[in-house]
């Protein structure tokens, strides 16, 4: 995916990836340790804030329990006189502020027609202590909580919070505490002290309460009811279960009973009236069974975490940035000497080797490169010189060559028909060197009138030394054979003048032939030269009879025998060299005698010379399929049409 | 047009023909004016009066119906004696005991004709019959109340170690003072579980699956106010069971019904309680199709055992006859 990329983008992304994940986790762990250590901090706050908040309620509940059981333990001790009760009451609402009325409800006497009741009620009015007998009107004090759970609980009790309806709706609370007659609850009731408290400076208090920017405080009762929260229509109308059934909220009623039961936490809580998550800490006031809860919202805790995390983030995109534009930098610097040598090779690789290489200064892989890049540019350049040089010394030679070919070539006789006033034979020669300068040579001549001289011969070597001797070779045989007029005598005198003084150790196979055209007969000789054939009108074909005779040239003194053969009219001579029978295939296979007299079979009725030779050729040429040829092709064909007739 | 005179020609139109339809409008001249005292303080007990009332259910009888409440310290059923209500609601056994007292009050219709009403226990106190209760602390409701407790726990041979008088709250309960107490399943039974209580932790005695059931809230008149406007009684029975059908039908305008008057009453309760109140009372308003008792109609046999029962228990010595006392009789209330 990235080897797509050039080098600099390359390098900048992976190393800005490289950094995210090391920015990313340091930014996470920040947050996370950030986030315990807060989150720890916060729990030992609240719960402290919960617990402090419970302990200040809890004072002011004992020392209202205090005034109320003094009041009762007097009344039991015997002051039940209702002057002597009104007393005790005034005392206990004048000396402790916190208690707005008190009062003392006498167990209803049964009289003829129903109850009587009575209780007096000692109570606040503006700064003034007012009284009232509770008992005097409609209400009927003996059917209320406040009334009744002492007396039927024989024990002391805090009531559950309500508004009074008698003084403005205050949120009120009372603590109503039995008196028996005797002892304990086995005794006789005699009634019920009870003291009302305004919850106001609860409100107050609690309202006063500030965790963090929203946080805040509420209060609840032992069954849960709402005595002090922010929404004030929750206040004695709803409870936590209430609460948690109208939001189905299950977790919350499990959290309610464990607040209720006086237990004390800090729990994850999602807030009722905001929906954040939050975190709660409660704490109970053991006297009431009531319960303290402080609420802090999660974002607001976290917030100095995230700003935090945030500085660390920011300042890590700033250090991005700046990395991005160093790394980028950097890699540019690498890559634009690369990208110059690249463009300077591209020059070079189109020919231009004078063309200037980048310098690049330093001793880092890349100045290395560019000075590899001029070293092989020198080395190019020197070779491609050697090169011109050879190619131009090549090309003279190869012109020399050709020169020398057409000379070569020059030397053997090629104009067809070379005697077109002779009807009584017909004669067609080639020759195909293999290489420009080729060691074959043929020659024919007349030796006198009715005497015709044929010569075929095959240098032992090839190239201009051979085309020299090949020169040498027909220029003697000519001479020669026009004294001594007898083949064999001819080669014979031929060898000993080329043995001569031969330092080239050059040798020359050769064949020579003399036809009397007036009867067909024909004298021949060889210096170790392929054997010719003999081809009748009929079709038949064989090679001349064998004689001695080693190549020519090679040592003095040798004798050639002398064979002779008569041509009936019709019959064909045929002459050539190995280049013929040795001509070789692309498989290595050698086109050989069988295959050169299957040919000259296949040939026998050609009318011309020239069809015969170019038949022997194309089936040789066909053979070899285009292999290269190591020996040049000579084919001399001379057929004897019969004596003139006058 | 300018578009916003249009809206304020629409507006006003509306406003024009509102008087006809709309249930807040004034009553016609001619309607009569008569009160209801409900038994107690502003819940969902009253739902179909309210609802009634709120929309027009009343009125389109001519009837401009105002509605008084009761509570602790003032019975519906003094307001029928000093005339200061036409109308006065209570539970049947109540309206016995008044009769038998000599007030001459007569049923014009049985609202709640199927009882709620059962004793509570915690499971963890150990019992699991209503004969555990036997020995046991009870607090009962004092009175008319008590006669089904009465009746249940007698004809099971069940006393109680203790009796306690219980009143208008589940304190003594909640504060362990009572091992068992009374409850309406509709209001008592969920004030518990609104309290902490869970379900589970409670175990229920319906006094209906002992074989008392006895009918609970009646709307009654005095005798002469029947026989001189029973078209008017019969109105005003048949526009308060419209107002119940259609609290069954919209159980949340009911509800917003309920909790206009319970705020302004400053009653301290929630909407969460008033839901499940209404909830729980209608089954016992309107009849099912497996019910065997008509809406409206006081049953012949949960009348007469309920006489049978008060008697029993000595709190009246007479009764009037199904008919007098009931007059409009099966089919005259749907």
């Amino acid at each position: 995916m990235f080897s797509r990329l050039r080098i600099a983008p390359r390098l900048a992304l992976l190393t800005l990836l490289g950094c995210t994940l090391v920015l990313g986790a340091i930014t996470g762990s920040c947050y996370l340790f950030g986030s315990r250590q807060i989150e720890k901090e916060t729990q030992e706050k609240a719960i402290s804030l919960a617990v402090g908040t419970a302990n200040r309620i809890e004072t002011v509940q004992r020392g209202v329990e205090k005034v109320v059981r003094a009041s009762a333990s007097r009344i039991e001790d015997g002051e039940r006189s209702p002057e002597r009760v009104r007393l005790i009451l005034a005392r206990a609402v004048g000396e402790n502020p916190e208690i707005f009325g008190a009062a003392f409800a006498y167990a209803p006497e049964t009289v003829s027609g129903g109850t009587r009741l009575a209780a007096p009620y000692v109570y606040r009015s503006g700064e003034r202590l007012a009284f009232k007998d509770l008992g005097a009107g409609r209400y009927r004090y003996d059917v209320w909580d406040w009334y009744t759970l002492p007396r039927d609980l024989g024990r002391p009790v805090w009531s559950e919070p309500y508004f009074d309806e008698g003084d403005g709706g205050a949120l009120m609370v009372t603590y109503s505490v039995p008196v028996f007659d005797g002892s304990g609850a086995d005794g006789k009731l005699v009634g019920v002290v009870t003291c009302h408290v305004s919850l106001d400076w609860l409100t107050d208090l609690l309202r006063s309460i500030r965790f963090a920017e929203t946080g805040y405080a509420f209060l609840v009762s032992r069954t849960g009811t709402y005595i002090c929260h922010p929404r004030k229509d929750f206040v004695v109308r709803e409870t936590l279960f209430s609460a948690a059934e109208t939001n189905h909220r299950p977790e919350l009623r499990a959290v309610a009973r464990r607040m209720i039961t006086g237990e004390s936490g800090y729990i994850p809580l999602r807030n009722l009236v905001s929906q954040e998550p939050s975190h709660m800490a409660f704490a109970p006031v053991p006297s009431t069974g009531w319960s303290v809860s402080i609420i802090v919202a999660d974002a607001e805790l976290l917030a100095p975490v995230v700003s935090l995390s945030r500085s660390v983030a920011l300042v890590g995109i700033a250090g991005f940035a700046l990395l991005l534009l160093i790394t980028l930098l950097i890699a540019r610097s690498i890559t634009r000497p690369l990208r110059e040598l690249d463009a300077a090779t591209e020059v070079l690789a189109k020919g231009d080797l004078d063309a200037p290489l980048p310098a690049i200064p330093g001793n880092d892989e890349v100045a290395h490169l560019s000075k590899s890049f001029t070293h092989m540019r020198t080395e190019l350049k020197r070779s491609m010189e050697e090169l011109r040089a050879t190619t131009a010394a090549k090309q003279k030679i190869e012109s020399e060559l050709e020169i020398a070919r057409s000379i070569q070539m020059s030397l053997v006789p090629r104009t067809f028909p070379a005697f077109p006033d002779r009807p009584e034979f017909d004669l067609y020669a080639e020759l195909h060197p293999a290489r420009p300068i080729g060691g074959d040579f043929y020659d024919f001549f007349m030796l006198d009138r009715h005497r015709i001289c044929l010569a075929i011969g095959d240098v032992s070597d090839k190239g201009v030394p051979a085309a020299l001797f090949m020169a040498v070779v027909r220029t003697f045989l000519k001479a020669i054979w026009r004294d001594e007029e007898s083949p064999a005598a001819t080669l014979r005198k031929l060898n000993n003048e080329l043995a001569l003084d031969n330092d080239s150790t050059m040798f020359v196979t050769l064949l020579c032939a003399v036809v009397d055209l007036r009867d067909g007969s024909m004298r021949y000789a060889s210096g170790g030269h392929n054997l010719p054939f003999l081809i009748s009108p009929d079709g038949g074909v064989h090679q001349v009879r064998r004689l001695k005779g080693v190549p020519v040239g090679a040592m003095e003194e040798m004798l050639f025998e002398e064979g002779t053969e008569s041509l009936r009219p019709g019959d064909v001579f045929f002459l050539y060299t190995d280049g013929a029978t040795e001509a070789m295939n692309g498989a290595g296979e050698l086109f050989g005698d069988d295959r050169l007299e299957g040919e000259l079979k296949r040939c026998a009725g050609s009318t011309g010379m020239r069809e015969l030779v170019h038949g022997v050729r194309g089936a040789v040429e066909s053979f070899a399929d285009g292999a290269e040829q190591s020996d040049d092709l000579t084919l001399v064909a001379f057929r004897f049409t019969g004596p003139l007739r006058f | 047009m300018f578009p916003f005179l249009r809206i304020l020609t629409a507006a006003l139109m509306m406003l024009l023909l509102l008087p006809a339809v709309a249930p807040w409008a004034a009553p016609p001249p001619d309607a009569a004016q008569v009160s209801v005292s409900l038994q107690w303080v502003p819940q969902s007990q009253f739902a179909g009066y309210y609802l009634a009332l709120d929309k027009g259910f009343y009125r389109k009888r001519g009837l401009d119906v105002t509605i008084l409440h009761s509570g602790p310290e003032l019975n519906s059923m003094d307001r029928l004696a000093d005339g200061t209500a036409h109308f006065a609601t209570t539970f049947l056994t109540s309206a016995l005991q008044r009769r038998n007292s000599g007030l001459p009050v007569v049923n014009i219709a049985q609202i709640v004709n199927r009882s709620t009403a059962m004793l509570v226990a915690r499971k963890k106190s150990g019992i699991r019959s209503l004969r555990d209760l036997n020995g046991r602390r009870v607090s009962l409701w004092a009175g008319d109340f008590t006669v089904p407790f009465e009746a249940a726990l007698s004809s099971h041979g069940i006393s109680p170690g203790r009796r306690f008088v219980q009143n208008y709250s589940v304190a003594l309960f909640l504060h362990n003072g009572v091992d068992a107490c009374s409850a309406m399943y509709y209001n008592e039974y969920h004030m518990l579980y609104q309290a902490g209580l869970d379900e589970d932790e409670l175990i229920t005695f319906p006094l209906e699956k002992y074989g008392c059931n006895v009918p609970e809230d009646g709307i009654y008149c005095l005798e002469n106010m029947w026989k001189a406007n029973p078209r008017r009684c019969r109105d005003f029975a048949e526009a308060t069971m419209e107002g119940w059908r259609y609290a069954r039908a919209h159980p949340e305008e009911a509800l917003d019904s309920v909790m206009r008057r319970v705020t302004s009453a400053r009653i301290p309760t929630n909407r969460a309680h008033m839901k499940w109140m209404l909830e729980k009372i209608l089954p016992g308003i309107l009849a099912g199709p497996a019910d065997a008792w008509k809406a409206g109609v006081l049953s012949r046999t949960d009348y007469a055992r309920a006489v049978g029962l008060m008697k029993k228990q000595g709190l009246i010595k007479t009764a009037p006859e199904y008919d007098t006392f009931h007059p409009l009789g099966v089919g005259n209330v749907q």
